[in-house]
C-alpha cells in the first residue's frame, strides 16, 4: 500500500488540486484552468490533457449544460471513484507535507 | 495568433487521429477561446497562454499513440508510437535514430530466422517417416519437434525483448514533452 501512496504523490499536486476544486463544486475546464493558473502557475493548455486522463481513469464524469450564449458547456464532476481517490490523495498529501514541514520548520516550532 | 489560426494549426497537427477524438479536442480549445473572450481577454492573449499549437498537437498525438501501444501491443501500434516519438523532434531522439534502425533491423532479422527455423523443424518432423533419415524416423520426428519448440521459445523471448525496448522508447519519448508535462506525469 505505501507504494501506491508514493505513486499517487508523484502524480503531482496538479491532479490533487483539480480533484479538490471539483470536490467543492462541479466546474468546467476554463474555470479550473484559470483558478490553477493563478494559484500554482500552471500552463492553461495543460488542463485539457489532464482532464482527458482523469476521465479515462474514471475519476471524473462530464455532462453538458445549456448556455445562454454559444454552445452547451462541458462540466466535470467527481465520480465515486474520483471522490475516493481524492480522499486517499488528500490523506497522503497531508501526512507527506506534514512530515516535510516538521523537518524543514521543526527547529523553529 | 488569432483563434482561427490556432484552431486550424491544431487541427492540421492532429490529422490521423480518430475523427471523434479530434472533434473532442478541438471543441475543448474552441470553448477555451470562447470563455476567455467572455472574460474580456483577446484571442492573441489566450493563444499565447495555450502555447504553440503545432507543439501541442505533436504531444497530444504522441500521447494518444502511446496510449494505444499500452492497450494493444500490436506491431502497427508500436510503429505509430515510434513515429510519434520521432515527431517530437528532440535532437537527442534524432541522434538515436540510426541506433534505433539498427535495433529494428536486427529484431526483424531474428524474427525471420525464428519463423524459418520453425518451418524447417516442421519439415524435418513431417518428412521423417518418409525419407529414411540417418538415425531413423523417430529421431527425425523428435528432432523436428525440438527445432520447432526451440524456435517458438526463441520467438517468445524476442517478443518480450521487443516489448521491453518499445516501452523504454515510450518512456524516453515522454521525457520530451514540454507542454503536456505537468498533466501527464504519473
Amino acid at each position: 500500500m505505501p507504494e501506491a501512496i508514493e505513486i499517487q504523490l508523484k502524480k503531482g499536486a496538479l491532479e490533487l488540486c483539480v480533484l479538490a476544486l471539483l470536490s467543492q463544486h462541479d466546474s468546467y475546464a476554463y474555470e479550473i484552468a484559470s483558478r490553477l493558473a493563478d494559484a500554482i502557475g500552471m500552463g492553461e493548455g495543460t488542463i485539457y490533457p489532464l482532464m482527458r486522463r482523469l476521465q479515462a481513469d474514471g475519476l471524473v464524469e462530464t455532462y453538458l449544460v445549456e448556455s445562454s450564449s454559444g454552445p452547451p458547456r462541458k462540466y466535470y464532476r467527481l465520480s465515486e471513484a474520483g471522490r475516493k481517490s481524492f480522499d486517499g490523495q488528500k490523506e497522503a498529501w497531508s501526512s507527506f507535507s506534514g512530515a516535510v514541514d516538521q523537518i524543514v520548520f521543526g527547529g523553529a516550532k | 495568433m488569432t483563434r482561427e489560426a490556432f484552431i486550424a494549426r491544431l487541427r492540421e497537427g492532429l490529422r490521423g487521429l480518430p475523427p471523434q477524438a479530434v472533434a473532442d479536442i478541438i471543441a475543448d480549445y474552441e470553448a477555451h477561446f470562447a470563455d476567455g473572450e467572455a472574460e474580456g481577454r483577446s484571442e492573441a492573449d489566450v493563444a499565447k497562454a495555450l502555447g504553440d499549437p503545432d507543439r501541442l498537437a505533436r504531444e497530444i498525438r504522441a500521447e494518444s499513440t502511446m496510449a494505444r501501444w499500452r492497450e494493444e501491443r500490436s506491431p502497427s501500434a508500436a510503429a505509430s508510437a515510434v513515429f510519434a516519438v520521432l515527431g517530437l523532434g528532440a535532437i537527442d531522439i534524432l541522434v538515436l535514430l540510426p541506433i534505433l534502425m539498427g535495433i529494428a533491423g536486427a529484431i526483424f532479422g531474428l524474427a525471420v530466422a525464428v519463423v524459418v527455423c520453425f518451418f524447417a523443424g516442421a519439415v524435418v518432423f513431417a518428412a521423417g517417416p518418409f525419407v529414411d533419415p540417418p538415425g531413423g524416423p523417430v529421431t527425425a520426428i523428435l528432432a523436428g519437434i525440438g527445432i520447432m519448440a526451440g524456435s517458438a521459445s526463441g520467438g517468445a523471448v524476442l517478443t518480450i525483448v521487443s516489448i521491453g525496448l518499445m516501452n523504454a522508447l515510450v518512456w524516453y519519448g515522454r521525457l520530451h514533452y514540454r507542454l503536456l508535462k505537468p498533466a501527464l506525469e504519473s
